[in-house]
């Protein structure tokens, strides 16, 4: 394919504004948020005392646990590109050009709304930098300076969202077909087998045996390292009986639903399990996460109130910090990939929707429908890893409930108001699908 | 058969400025089967949009005359009245049957009655009888994937009876399906509408499929040129 041809495939069309902002608004979100991060967690590195590679070895944990609603939320805004362009690129195949050169010119395009939004998300990072700065660790201020990246920093970050944008606009195409007729996603039905339950909760029974066994035979620094491990571990297991749990759930609510929505979203769930969980998977994570290092950070704080030094009664404080922060930062990006998949989705649908007003269905069952099939497995998986979690440390649990419940409350709220987040992203979608419901 | 259930008088209506509809009169009467035809741009899937009470027409009276109750002003309901009169009143089947793909094919069926408020075990009975009537016995729980367009496309004409719709509007519901297909389609779709007492409004333009119904409507240029019973 020439530069001419290319060209005209990505000059954006009349009328498809709000579809081309929807994913440039995601991918500047993304940035913002990992340079925040990025830019806070670096102000770790220039410290040098003893606490220090604690404080660094916690930041990267949060760093690669922002990597997964990354990674989905890139896959979603290509595959919302692939659909925004269906009639160019089908028209394309039809000229002859190959299925690479579509997916090229799919991912060039992207690419280039990635680096739209990218170059957004550095302007909102410098505009809250003064902000960021005003959070505390150590009981000071982290200050502006500290946490603004350096040029070279910002375009290293730039250059890792353009990238991740790349490689999952090529893992999102995967998922769709571009045939000479139409852009269409691939419609075989995904199998989600129980065996994923057997493994995952062998393996889990193992890490809970691990957890409550190392700190016992082992010093600090190899129980935070081995813990670390556990947890990475414990989280690839939620990943192999996520898609099985949101398949035993759906397939219930099928058996119970009465209600036409009720149907309809509960069979959306059981087209793809795995589709489902991948879309709020960083909610596992961060759900997860809440609840074990909640915990962890709760005693802390209980240990710290007699005769800790100072450093370790700071460590506690910025930890639930930091926990907080990122929390904040993974219900963000998993609301933006919500949002973004729904407004592909819906695009992808326009026809069925278009004949569903025919039929006379109100908007308002695809509406709650679809806000279901988005809510019912985020539910189920923020409450299923915190579960797990809980299990995991269960009588550290119970100690920090009786000894810190404010602590745990915080964190409690902090899911809360995430999930409340992500539910505003369904409803935010609302009049895409509303368009799409009106008539030619 | 004389009985109207259908009938539209001085019917307008425009897209910018071209033209649509320019003044149609159209009675439609109970049990018989229209077939409405016409070139591209003809006008002739308006005219049964405008019908249907999906579009409001520029001007000019729709009146639907229900088998019980009071006739109906299409025209003049608001966007929610009739959306409600397409859901109880009105079956549907396109040209790309334009199923729920997620969903089963009783699923498929059973979902208008189910927002119509019949509980879910009646429906799914009452879709489940449809499909076997409409000879898929056997295949109620297939996914729409499953289904061969012929079998898809009886899928919708089964979901356009089950809330037991007076009047059937077809969108060209054999455009997609080889000759042989479309003519068990159209067999399907006779038997269960004007072999059930019921009405059917065809847009086609498949001369075949006309000439299988009772009367042929031509359209050219938004208004209707020709009216003809068929042999």
């Amino acid at each position: 394919m020439n530069a001419r041809v290319l060209t005209l495939l990505l000059r954006p069309a009349k009328g498809e504004n709000a579809v081309l902002a929807l994913p440039v608004v995601a991918f500047g979100v993304v940035t913002a948020l990992v340079l925040t991060v990025v830019g806070g967690a670096q102000s770790f590195w220039t410290w040098t005392d003893d606490y220090a590679p604690v404080y660094q070895a916690l930041a990267a944990i949060a760093l690669v646990l922002l990597v997964v609603p990354l990674t989905n939320l890139g896959g979603a805004a290509a595959r919302l590109s692939a659909r925004r362009r269906d009639e160019r690129l089908s028209t394309l195949r039809l000229l002859g050009v190959t299925p690479m050169g579509v997916s090229v010119a799919t991912v060039i395009e992207s690419v280039l709304v990635a680096a739209s939004g990218a170059v957004a998300g550095v302007v909102v990072h410098l505009a809250t930098a003064p902000l960021v700065g005003l959070i505390p660790f150590r009981g000071t201020a982290l200050g502006t300076d500290a946490v603004m990246l350096s040029p070279l920093g910002i375009l290293a970050v730039v250059g890792g969202v353009l990238l991740v944008a790349a490689g999952s606009a090529v893992l999102g195409l995967r998922r769709v077909i571009v045939s000479p007729l139409g852009v269409r996603m691939r419609t075989t039905v995904s199998t989600v087998h129980w065996f994923r339950a057997i493994i995952g909760i062998s393996v889990l029974a193992l890490v809970f045996v691990l957890v409550k066994v190392f700190p016992s035979v082992a010093g600090l620094a190899v129980t935070i390292t081995v813990l670390a491990g556990l947890f990475a571990v414990a989280l690839a297991v939620l990943n192999v009986i996520g898609p099985w749990v949101l398949k035993v759930s759906a397939s219930r609510q099928l058996r119970r639903a009465e209600r036409a929505d009720r149907l309809l979203a509960a069979r959306l769930v059981l087209d793809s399990p795995k589709a489902a969980w991948r879309q709020v998977s960083g909610i596992a994570m961060a759900s997860f996460m809440a609840v074990f290092a909640g915990t962890g950070v709760a005693l802390m704080n209980v240990m710290n109130s007699g005769e800790a030094t100072d450093a370790d009664a700071a460590l506690a404080v910025d930890m639930r910090t930091g926990l907080v922060i990122t929390l904040v930062a993974s219900f963000v990006m998993v609301a933006a990939s919500v949002g973004v998949n729904q407004a592909s989705s819906v695009l992808d649908q326009r026809d069925l929707h278009r004949s569903l007003h025919h039929l006379g269905m109100p908007l308002d069952t695809v509406d709650s429908a679809r806000r279901r099939a988005i809510m019912s497995p985020l539910l189920v998986t923020a409450i299923g890893s915190a579960t797990c979690a809980a299990v995991l440390v269960f009588p550290l649990l119970g100690i920090a409930l009786i000894t810190a419940p404010e602590s745990l409350l915080t964190i409690g709220i902090v899911l809360a108001v995430g999930i409340g987040i992500v539910w505003a992203s369904t409803r935010a979608t609302r009049p895409l699908l509303a368009r799409s419901f009106e008539t030619a | 058969m004389n009985d109207s259930v259908l009938d539209a008088r001085s019917l307008t209506k425009s897209y910018g400025t071209t033209r649509a509809l320019a003044g149609v009169d159209l009675t439609i009467h109970r049990g018989e089967s229209v077939a409405i035809m016409g070139a591209s741009g003809s006008g002739k899937t308006t005219l049964l949009h405008v019908l249907a009470g999906i579009v409001t027409p520029d001007s000019g009276t729709v009146t639907f005359q229900p088998s019980t109750g009071e006739p109906v002003q299409v025209a003049g309901l608001g966007e929610g009245a009739r959306s409600r009169l397409r859901r109880e009143r009105f079956g549907f089947v396109f040209q790309q049957g334009l199923l729920i793909p997620e969903l089963t094919a009783v699923e498929n069926v059973a979902l208008a009655s189910m927002i119509n408020g019949v509980k879910r075990a009646d429906a799914t009975a009452h879709a489940a009888s449809w499909l076997a009537a409409l000879g898929l016995a056997g295949m109620e729980d297939r996914r729409i994937g499953e289904l061969s367009g012929g079998q898809a496309q009886r899928v919708a004409i089964a979901r356009a009876q089950a809330t037991g719709a007076d009047l059937v509007f077809a969108d060209e519901p054999t455009g997609a399906l080889d000759s042989h297909t479309s003519q068990d389609v159209m067999n399907a779709l006779l038997w269960s509408t004007t072999g059930q007492g019921r009405t059917l409004l065809v847009v086609t333009h498949d001369a075949d499929v006309a000439a299988r119904c009772s009367r042929v409507v031509a359209v050219r240029d938004g208004q209707i040129v020709s009216s003809a019973v068929t042999a």
